[in-house]
């Protein structure tokens, strides 16, 4: 009896959260399958929008850090999660997005943003060129080459980037209305994430999405089966460029202020380990490898914080320690990254209680 | 005679440093045929495939195909025109799934802009890609990775993508290499049933003579990079010439 009902409990709920099979294109390509998906989608948006009424602005700071971290770090997950390309520059692409974005601020800060996007696409064009004919570690650095150059051009192009001292951006204005706390910009933020971010999961779900992971996985092949190597490489660098940009802009209307240490080489490195613990080339493992770059060394600080003052230097050099350990760990203990431990989670929760 | 030949080759050289891979290879395939490449290994058949599908280029010679020149075409656009190819030892997208694979396969006919997805034409590409599925039997299988399947699915996955591009030729290397008596049958009946309803000519090269001899319809020998006979699979058996190659001087 007892079975029976298990059972049957157990059928309803694993249906209502099962993707059943999926046979045509439009329940493929929904953003969320099945009803609770799709509420559930509506909601989150919702809450997005309504966070800086309920969030001080301390924590819609680091919010938004994290919105902007996770779309440059899609913007490398199309790169390296998809295409297999590995990159250790978006850094540097950040920085070309953020002084483009510094010229043009306040009222203007939605086309500037717009704008240093389009100019590290641009650059980042330039960059794919090399991976056409070098590949895997030799690629890794020809961008780490990048990125230590583009360092040198922020701290000397001097009209352009302000040298060491940097740029001051004025806030931002919308319609004669200053964004000039982190509550107001967030809809800046979200007016550029969100969009992009339906955007990524599209292209890595169609066409462009399967070229890359078909380049990826056999180069030889993939050319046989019709993909054409230039122009799926190059959008891939395009893109990721693009998507940098746009971070960057946002990140120096929300600094509003532009200094070369913003973009340094641990910057690209950051990005990379949000690939990495994130996880497999999904707009998911994005956000989720974001949020951990964020927001665990913040949580570490809070900590420090309050254990007060005479701990704060031990426990400062710890926090990078702990750090260290946690994205060494993952990589040993779950090499799918987050979004490895969140399908896990969700399948247990699925077949909850009879797994078999 | 009738149709123009599907696939011409004429005076093929290929070599490798000193090593000459193909000399003076030359044949033709008749549309709507079953023609196999035999001969003993290191014959240049493989070799004879890449340069077919551009991964080699070729010294010399003249390959046309469907009446165009097909040397100086990069593989895409090879694959564009209508030549699909499966490979001797798997060459799948190992991290996508066998839906993704056929996908990929299914979109030479109308690929759009990379960056600017267009629903109509992936709906076109899914249908296409589910029928070829249905077709082969991998339905059940579509959403599993391909690395993960057994070999003999891997090998009918190679072929499923390679027919969902709708190819007019369709090159197959070693396609029964490594599997189980009933996956050969099965597989033998696949491409019969492809050549018959979608019109696909085949090519392919096989080591099971057999197969050769019972579903083949012309034969082409290769021993050293030449051709040894060009016809009919009865006369490639009673050939001197092909028996020596084989079973060495003395039988």
């Amino acid at each position: 009896m007892w079975y029976r009902i298990a059972r049957k409990l157990s059928e309803t709920y694993s249906r209502r959260f099962a993707r059943a099979v999926r046979e045509s294109y439009a329940e493929d390509e929904a953003y969320a399958p099945t009803p609770l998906g799709r509420c559930a989608l509506a909601l989150f948006l919702g809450l997005l929008f309504l966070l800086p009424l309920i969030l001080g602005p301390y924590p819609m700071y680091v919010l938004s850090l994290t919105a902007i971290a996770a779309l440059g770090a899609l913007g490398l997950h199309l790169l390296v999660g998809g295409a297999g390309l590995i990159s250790l520059g978006q850094a540097a692409f950040l920085g070309i997005g953020a002084y483009t974005a510094s010229h043009l601020s306040g009222p203007l800060a939605p086309l500037g943003v717009l704008a240093g996007g389009l100019l590290a696409a641009l650059v980042g064009l330039v960059l794919g060129l090399p991976s056409l004919r070098i590949k895997g570690v030799y690629l890794a650095i020809a961008t780490l080459a990048f990125q230590f150059l583009a360092i040198l051009v922020f701290n000397n192009w001097e009209s352009f980037t302000g040298g060491i001292r940097g740029r001051n951006l004025a806030p931002a204005e919308i319609l004669g209305h200053p964004l000039d706390s982190p509550g107001a910009l967030w809809y800046l933020i979200l007016a550029f994430t969100v969009p992009l971010f339906f955007y990524g999961k599209r292209l890595l779900s169609t066409r462009a999405g399967r070229a890359w992971l078909a380049l990826r996985d056999n180069e030889l092949s993939a050319q046989v089966a019709g993909v054409e190597l230039v122009p799926t490489k190059l959008s891939a660098f395009l893109l990721s460029a693009f998507y940098a940009g746009v971070a960057g802009g946002l990140l120096a209307n929300l600094y509003r202020t532009v200094t070369p240490e913003h973009f340094l080489f641990g910057v690209s490195v950051q990005y990379l380990a949000m690939v990495i613990v994130g996880g497999a080339g999904t707009v998911l493992g994005a956000v989720l490898g974001a949020a951990f770059v964020v927001l665990v060394p913040e949580l570490l600080n809070t900590l420090v914080g309050a254990l007060g003052p005479a701990y704060a230097g031990a426990l400062a050099a710890l926090r990078n320690v702990v750090f260290g350990t946690l994205i060494l760990a993952f990589l040993i203990l779950e090499p799918r990254g987050l979004v490895g431990l969140w399908s896990r989670v969700r399948d247990y929760l699925r077949t909850w209680p009879l797994p078999y | 005679m009738g149709l123009a030949p599907i696939l011409e080759v004429r005076d093929l050289h290929l070599r490798f440093k000193g090593v000459a891979a193909l000399s003076g290879v030359g044949f033709t395939v008749e549309p709507g045929s079953f023609f196999a490449i035999i001969g003993p290994n290191g014959a240049g058949k493989t070799s004879l495939l890449n340069v077919l599908s551009g991964l080699y280029r070729p010294q010399s010679g003249e390959v046309r195909f469907l009446g165009r020149d097909l040397l100086p075409l990069p593989p895409p656009r090879r694959t564009r025109l209508g030549l699909g190819r499966t490979f001797q030892n798997l060459e799948l997208f190992r991290g996508m799934t066998v839906l993704e694979n056929v996908k990929l396969g299914a979109e030479r006919a109308g690929p759009y802009p990379l960056l600017w997805p267009r629903a109509d034409q992936e709906a076109r590409v899914r249908a296409r890609a589910e029928e070829v599925l249905e077709y082969l039997d991998l339905a059940p299988y579509r959403h599993v990775p391909a690395g993960l399947l057994p070999y003999g699915l891997q090998k009918r996955v190679e072929v499923a993508r390679a027919l969902a591009g709708s190819p007019r030729l369709l090159l197959l290397d070693e396609p029964m290499a490594g599997l189980a008596v009933e996956e050969r049958q099965d597989l033998a009946r696949y491409l019969q049933d492809a050549r018959r309803e979608w019109g696909v000519t085949l090519l392919w090269v096989e080591h099971d003579l057999r197969a050769v001899m019972e579903l083949s319809e012309r034969v082409l020998v290769l021993s050293y990079g030449q051709v040894l006979y060009h016809g009919d699979p009865e006369g490639a058996r009673r050939d001197p010439r092909v028996q020596d190659a084989y079973l060495g001087g003395g039988a």
